[in-house]
């Protein structure tokens, strides 16, 4: 039986940067080519009982010109939850998938793409409209752009 | 097969008075603190919108008194906040930021009708008209 | 005359809308289940139907004003989503309230879980057929919604969290009123309980129909009820102990059969666990200090930050990201996850192999639901032609 400690000695791997969200959840940034990797990781080590992901949280951050991808995943059967954190460009916001390993991310990166337009690589079900109202997709605006006027 | 355990309680039920209430002829019980109807009394009302500005249903306006109504000398603007009952969430938010506590809370809950829709017919009266 | 028209039905995959209204329930959505005879090969779930924006409209608002916007997210679930928020705000501004104030939270949230879980087994009974138990449960329901307004001041809307405690406090004879009611609740959910366990329809309608094992439960990110019920150990009241959760004591409920019927068992079970939580806590409820902040000497700046929050909502782990840029009055971003949201948008899976009758079971126990079917596209895959019936026809069986 592998301990909360191994799981976030994997993290740690990955990981270029530290950190804390409030209250006390770990923080790990990772490089966006290496997110799919870190759950492949994870998955074969700990198998599809060992953790699940809770959400993704998606924010624009304007003046900085990209957007952040927070993973918060918890970690059974510790129930820790921890954060896995990248960014990518504003302009360009492309991310590997993870529907096609971790069925549990469609909810997520569909509601990302639909009202931040990040768009997740290998999601087929990807589509606009999945929340956001049909007016706002025939003008193709993403309503958490800060720049989005809505 | 099994007796249907649901049996007893039906027939028990059949013969007991109805459990609804023939509202409006019955009115529904309500608690004394339940959360009805609020509206400000005009003679503690600074007339400070600081209600209107946290209301988070933007149910309120600030709106004038009418000139025929006598205002107390602490309401130089001699305005006071109008509530749209059909806006409001009930979250009596205005009723604690009020920095005079003027807002009187009441535990009505039948506003059903053309008069009652907004504050103005409570508020007014809580003010003497010039000359009376 | 002569047969002038076959419909085979075995050739003719057909689509059928489940949704997005129903009379029933809360929900809109829409199930396009596809359909082999009676039996469902495929399910996609469509959403949008009410997306408000709430998300957005946390950002343009301020952070108090957030408090009750928050709460209108969900009327089943309002006290846990405001608290969840507030708490998240509570982090930002390193704020604790008092014991008696975290109690009373508890109190309202539990409450709330009582009525919850009622209401949803009440629906679950509607659904199979069951007219009489519906509407037995929701005659004892209002028991708890009385409580619930003795204690908030209005029977679902509570408002009752604010940032450093809560909006109002009991008095002693509001204290035994509640504690009244919830012990002639008590020996009612008992009952209810076991109507579940050992009536016939019920039992039939129920066992073994959308069955998920405990990876299939955390790969596809269920929550709830619905993954205790596979006997996945996660409660974040357990976990994260937050207000009063780890001074009071209960245990966590669940099961191993991962049916529709565990599920439901897993609600009564914990509607159980909630009232006796209750009850602990009006007769231990902490008398230190005002648990009522005065709402005008809140602070109004909030340092910059980002908390995140989870509850366990009546439906499951519910989780809150609020972020502040220390700049203006507004929060930066405001992420709120539901519960629902996972178990209904990942759940598609859980449909295939079962027959038409229990797609609404299948959705009732995750705890929302949605319409029957009211017209049927056929296809014809050999033909690639698409014509529309409507029900009348399709049950007369002349197109």
């Amino acid at each position: 039986m592998m301990g909360v400690v191994d799981k976030h000695s994997l993290l740690e791997s990955f990981s270029v940067g530290r950190g804390v969200v409030k209250p006390s959840r770990k923080l790990y940034i990772v490089e966006p080519g290496n997110v799919r990797r870190v759950f492949e990781a994870l998955i074969e080590k700990f198998g599809y009982g060992g953790f699940y992901l809770s959400t993704i949280v998606g924010t624009d951050l304007k003046d900085e010109g990209r957007i952040r991808l927070d993973y918060y995943i918890v970690l059974l059967p510790e129930e820790e939850t921890v954060v896995l954190r990248t960014f990518i460009p504003r302009e360009n916001p492309v991310i590997d998938s993870l529907v096609d390993i971790l069925p549990g991310a469609l909810s997520g990166e569909c509601e990302t793409h639909d009202l931040l337009g990040v768009v997740f690589r290998g999601n087929p079900f990807l589509k606009r409209g999945f929340f956001a109202p049909r007016d706002l997709v025939e003008k193709g605006e993403y309503p958490l752009r800060k720049d989005s006027g809505v | 097969m099994k007796r249907p355990r649901l049996l007893g309680l039906v027939l028990k039920n059949l013969v007991s008075k109805p459990a609804t209430i023939q509202y409006p002829r019955v009115k529904t019980p309500v608690e004394l603190d339940f959360r009805g109807v609020q509206y400000a009394d005009l003679g503690k009302c600074t007339g400070c919108s600081l209600c209107a500005i946290e209301c988070p249903a933007d149910a309120i306006k600030m709106t004038p008194i009418p000139p025929e109504y006598e205002v107390p000398k602490t309401n130089p603007r001699r305005i006071y906040p109008l509530i749209n009952y059909g806006k409001c969430v009930f979250c009596y938010r205005c009723v604690k930021v009020c920095p005079t506590n003027a807002y009187i809370a009441t535990n009505k809950y039948d506003i059903a009708g053309v008069s009652r829709l907004t504050s103005e017919a409570f508020s007014l009266t809580t003010l003497r008209r010039v000359g009376s | 005359m002569g047969v002038t028209k076959i419909v085979e039905i075995s050739v003719v995959t057909a689509e059928i809308p489940v949704g997005p209204q129903h009379p029933a329930l809360h929900e809109p959505l829409l199930l396009k289940v596809y359909a082999e005879g009676e039996e469902v090969v495929k399910v996609e779930v469509n959403t949008g139907y009410n997306h408000r924006g709430i998300e957005r409209l946390c950002e343009r608002n301020t952070f108090y004003r957030d408090i009750f916007i928050v709460g209108r997210v969900c009327g089943i679930c309002n006290a846990v989503h405001t608290n969840c928020y507030v708490r998240a705000l509570e982090q930002l501004l390193d704020l604790h309230p008092n014991r008696r104030a975290q109690y009373l939270r508890v109190l309202a949230m539990e409450l709330e879980r009582v009525h919850s879980h009622m209401l949803i087994n009440a629906v679950m009974a509607e659904i199979v057929g069951f007219e009489t138990l519906f509407m037995q449960i929701m005659l004892d329901r209002e028991k708890v919604m009385k409580a619930k307004e003795i204690l908030t001041g209005s029977r679902v809307m509570a408002d009752y969290v604010m940032v450093g405690g809560v909006r109002r406090d009991i008095d002693e004879e509001k204290r035994q009123r509640i504690r009244e009611l919830l012990l002639k609740l008590g020996p009612r959910i008992e009952y209810y309980r076991k109507v579940f366990e050992e009536d016939e329809t019920i039992v039939k309608r129920l066992v073994g129909v959308g069955r998920i094992s405990y990876g299939e439960a955390t790969s596809h990110s269920l929550v709830g009820p619905v993954a205790r019920g596979s006997g996945v150990k996660i409660d974040s009241r357990v976990s994260d102990k937050y207000d009063a959760y780890g001074e009071i004591p209960f245990n966590l409920v669940t099961r191993s059969e991962g049916d529709s019927w565990a599920r439901m068992m897993v609600r009564w079970d914990e509607a159980l666990e909630s009232i006796e939580m209750s009850i602990y806590i009006l007769e231990h409820l902490p008398s230190d200090g005002d648990p009522v902040p005065d709402e005008r000497r809140l602070p109004r700046r909030f340092p910059p930050g980002e908390a995140y929050t989870r509850v366990e909502a009546q439906r499951g782990e519910l989780t809150y990201y609020v972020m502040s840029d220390g700049k203006g009055q507004n929060p930066y971003r405001v992420k709120i996850r539901t519960p629902s949201f996972n178990n209904i948008i990942n759940s598609a899976f859980m449909y295939i192999g079962h027959s038409l009758a229990d797609v609404p079971v299948i959705l009732a126990s995750l705890d929302p639901c949605i319409s029957c079917m009211e017209r049927v596209t056929v296809i014809d895959l050999e033909k690639n032609t698409r014509y529309r019936l409507d029900l009348k026809q399709l049950a007369g069986g002349k197109p």
